[in-house]
């Protein structure tokens, strides 16, 4: 027996002895990495929980592919993150001779990663491809409303739009509209082999796990300083965690509430929060009684206190009764509190005087933590009044599909507004000609209708906004949505890394960050 | 032997076709269209009938199943929905680290398991058999994301021992081993239980039977008892528990990869489903399915190596 116990003792040891060894490798590993760090290394991992889905501008729509897009194209236009006026980038400036008639210069002596020549020639045929009807691009909407792109010379394009379209720049400083290297498209594949002029060069995808980017030396503007970009997929947020705790990686983005605290307490991270453009809303389904009454959705309103709501997000949202948010163009002060705010009393009233007592309904949920804890507290507060409400939660993919269809009763989700323009957000979600795609509510409203028109046709932006503002007033009066929260777009990052810059769209660019 | 293996192959072809039948099936019928999916909350009608074309999913389920069928057969697993990348080739890059990851967890649990059952046998009902049979039912009963999130936060974090994610290192590299430590350990735990339970129990009835009472009654040394005559006997039940779950652990990385952001099969097949990129799915569960099935028949003819009382005529 005491020969076993010996053997055991050994085994023991060794382990220890094996773990000890690797410890001590990897303090000497740190101690490379940051002690002669007069020079840091100029490298940046940032985590994600999903993968890109491709790398061409036109061919995607999601928000991990668009973060990785946004370091390697450009677009014409740019939304100055700090004033959300929009400026020329690649462009250098425009002019309307009419309403319906967008001339804009572009900026000379520019060259994709290829080397192929940045002019006219190259617009007109990214937005073309956007325009293909072969292409299929999931972002084709942005520029449906433009009628001809055409070149007028090396270095001018022309874009007449069908009606007048006040949100053209707006939807030229979209990331899925971002100038592509014609000469890269046409030989090959954007999605596996990115070409654009943006300061980073596309290095490698390896998919499911990382994408590597590294710097343009010949980009058109000062070089950036980060030598390499890596794009890690960590599907586990907390894992994530982890790896900043530990510099495994060192930038992560879009933080979920519960992780907060943990970001916050760590010492070697910095957290980064700004308001935001998405809005989170509860919508009611207008082609089924009671929810297309008026009444009562006011009932409901006036049952959810959205104060409290908000207060259990650890500061990742703002309460705000305007459908078009703060930092969204349209927004008006006077939306702040047009809605129907908390109020049980009046709910009550509401519910007596129209027999919606003991009202049985379905709140459905995507099977997403937030989602789901917005499904719950606005269950309790239902219950609270008199409506007995249940929760149904469902996968995603699931979920797109149901609330396309039209089969649910009160729903709830987010628009994360990337545009940051009031019409991008109120058309395709409430306008009636979106009615079995994107307008999941069925809302179908003619005078709100002609006032978003009125805000998409009219080139004169202070008259845009006004537009904007009186349709969002009437949604909110008719209380279609009630805004849950408007987010607040976040980032948490190693000390050593300086000059991130958050966009109030959640996105950012890595143009200015260095490391220290 | 030889009529064994046809006989195993040609079940394996009848199996193989009633999963792919069946997950063709389930995922075609399942709510959730990949084009709405692909286009996003934004996508209009014309957008979405568009994407159906473009993926073959206007045609009648039937004529898909046999269009893919017929693709299988020659080599062609299909295209991803999503990125159009070919299923054969996403599996391929992605293997070597599910099989890596399967490898190392098995190592743990047979280096775990087999001592701590067969000391438990000998010295039953003695402090270290309770404490094992206690650790063991804890091993089984202790979910996988929970394990891994305690031991990167132990180990990783707090020591700095280890790394946190990835197999990104070949395996044979120092980095390599170091990243394969903590998730072959987390995915490793349950089988390890089970291993010692299984290795326990066989030990005990060998160890009462006859010929080792003879053994110890002719003076043979208890050691040489124990390690030569007990010791081939009992891992013979042992070998199957291994072999069956190392069939097991090739198709339940999922977990595991996902909290160690490691990038294998589990989590291309969870993305994919996720996603209602139905080549994709088929493809990953197929080799599953081929994979548990393989591994069994080449633990049945193990076990007729082993035990010369076992014959498959």
């Amino acid at each position: 027996m005491k020969n076993i116990s010996i053997k055991w003792g050994t085994l023991f040891l060794l382990i220890v002895i094996v773990l000890a060894g690797c410890s001590s490798s990897a303090s000497n590993n740190e101690g490379a990495e940051n002690g002669g760090d007069s020079e840091a290394a100029q490298e940046l991992t940032y985590a994600t929980t999903s993968d890109v889905v491709g790398l061409s501008p036109i061919d995607t729509n999601d928000s991990v592919s668009s973060a990785m897009i946004e370091q390697v194209y450009e677009t014409l236009f740019i939304r100055d993150p700090e004033t959300m006026e929009i400026k020329p980038h690649l462009a250098e400036s425009y002019e309307n001779p009419d309403d319906k008639t967008w001339v804009i210069k572009l900026k000379e002596d520019i060259k994709f990663h290829d080397g192929t020549p940045f002019n006219a020639e190259a617009v007109k045929y990214t937005f073309d491809q956007f325009k293909s009807e072969e292409r299929a691009a999931p972002r084709a909407s942005l520029l449906e409303p433009v009628d001809s792109i055409e070149v007028q010379d090396e270095y001018t394009v022309v874009i007449k739009t069908k009606e007048p379209y006040g949100p053209l720049l707006a939807a030229l400083s979209h990331t899925n509209a971002s100038i592509v290297s014609p000469e890269a498209d046409e030989s090959g594949d954007l999605n596996q082999n990115p070409v654009g002029t943006g300061p980073f060069v596309f290095e490698e995808w390896e998919q499911g796990d990382h994408v590597t980017l590294k710097k343009n030396e010949d980009y058109w503007k000062e070089s950036p300083q980060l030598n390499t970009v890596t794009m890690k997929v960590v599907p586990e947020y907390s894992t994530a965690v982890s790896m900043l705790q530990t510099g495994e990686v060192q930038f992560v983005d879009a933080i979920p509430t519960e992780q907060l605290p943990r970001l916050e307490s760590m010492e070697n991270v910095d957290v980064e929060q700004r308001e935001g453009t998405p809005v989170y809303y509860l919508g009611f389904n207008m082609n089924k009684e009671p929810f297309n009454n008026p009444e009562f959705r006011k009932a409901v309103s006036h049952a959810i206190d959205r104060e409290a709501y908000v207060n259990q997000l650890n500061g990742l949202g703002v309460k705000n009764e305007s459908i078009i948010g703060p930092k969204v163009f349209g927004y008006n002060e006077e939306a702040k509190d047009a809605g129907y705010s908390y109020d049980p009393e009046k709910a009550k009233q509401i519910i007596e005087e129209n027999g919606f007592k003991g009202q049985e309904l379905t709140l459905l949920a995507a099977n997403r933590d937030s989602y789901m804890k917005m499904a719950e507290i606005v269950q309790a507060q239902l219950t609270n009044v008199g409506i007995n409400a249940e929760i149904e939660t469902m996968e995603w993919g699931t979920f797109l599909d149901t609330t396309t269809e039209g089969n649910f009763e009160m729903t709830f989700l987010g628009w994360s507004n990337s545009t940051a323009d009031g019409s991008e957000l109120l058309y395709p979600n409430l306008h009636s000609n979106n009615i079995g795609s994107s307008n999941r509510m069925g809302y179908n409203n003619s005078e709100f209708d002609k006032l978003v028109e009125a805000s998409r046709t009219t080139v004169d932006q202070e008259e845009r906004k006004q537009k904007l503002h009186e349709a969002n007033m009437l949604a909110i009066k008719d209380g279609i949505w009630i805004p849950m929260h408007h987010g607040v777009v976040t980032a948490a990052y190693d000390q050593s890394v300086k000059g991130l810059q958050l966009d109030p769209t959640g996105q950012w660019s890595l143009y200015n960050v260095h490391r220290e | 032997m030889i009529g064994l293996i046809a006989k195993r192959f040609l079940q394996l072809l009848l199996l193989l076709v009633g999963i792919s039948f069946l997950v063709f099936m389930s995922m075609h019928l399942a709510p959730g269209d990949p084009a709405t999916i692909i286009g996003g909350p934004t996508a209009t009608e014309s957008d979405l009938s568009a994407i159906r074309e473009e993926l073959g999913l206007n045609k009648p389920v039937l004529i898909q199943y046999f269009e893919y069928v017929g693709g299988v057969l020659q080599g062609d697993l299909g295209y991803s929905f999503q990125n159009n990348q070919g299923v054969a080739e996403a599996i391929a890059t992605r293997f070597p680290q599910t099989l890596n990851l399967a490898i190392g967890s098995m190592i743990v649990a047979v280096i775990i398991g087999v001592p701590a059952g067969i000391i438990s046998a000998i010295k039953q009902n003695s402090w270290f058999d309770f404490s094992s049979t206690t650790i063991a039912l804890a091993g089984i009963s202790i979910p996988n994301f929970w394990l891994g999130a305690m031991l990167i936060l132990v180990f990783s974090v707090q020591l700095q021992w280890l790394p946190v994610g990835g197999l990104s290192a070949p395996f044979w590299t120092i980095e390599g081993i170091k990243q394969l430590i903590l998730p072959a350990i987390t995915l490793g735990t349950a089988s390890a239980a089970m291993i010692a339970r299984m290795s326990r129990s066989a030990m005990l009835e060998v160890i009462r039977a006859d010929y080792i009472r003879t053994a110890r009654a002719k003076g043979v040394h208890n050691n040489t008892v124990i390690w030569i005559h007990a010791l081939r006997n009992a891992m013979i039940p042992v070998i199957t528990v291994i072999g069956l779950n190392f069939g097991f652990l090739l198709g339940g990385t999922i977990i595991t990869e996902q909290v160690f952001a490691i990038n294998g099969v589990g989590r291309l097949m969870i993305d994919a489903i996720a996603a209602r990129d139905f080549p994709v799915v088929q493809g990953t569960v197929l080799l599953v399915a081929t994979l548990f099935v393989v591994v069994n028949l080449v633990v049945d003819i193990v076990y007729a190596f082993v035990d010369p009382r076992i014959s498959y005529e």
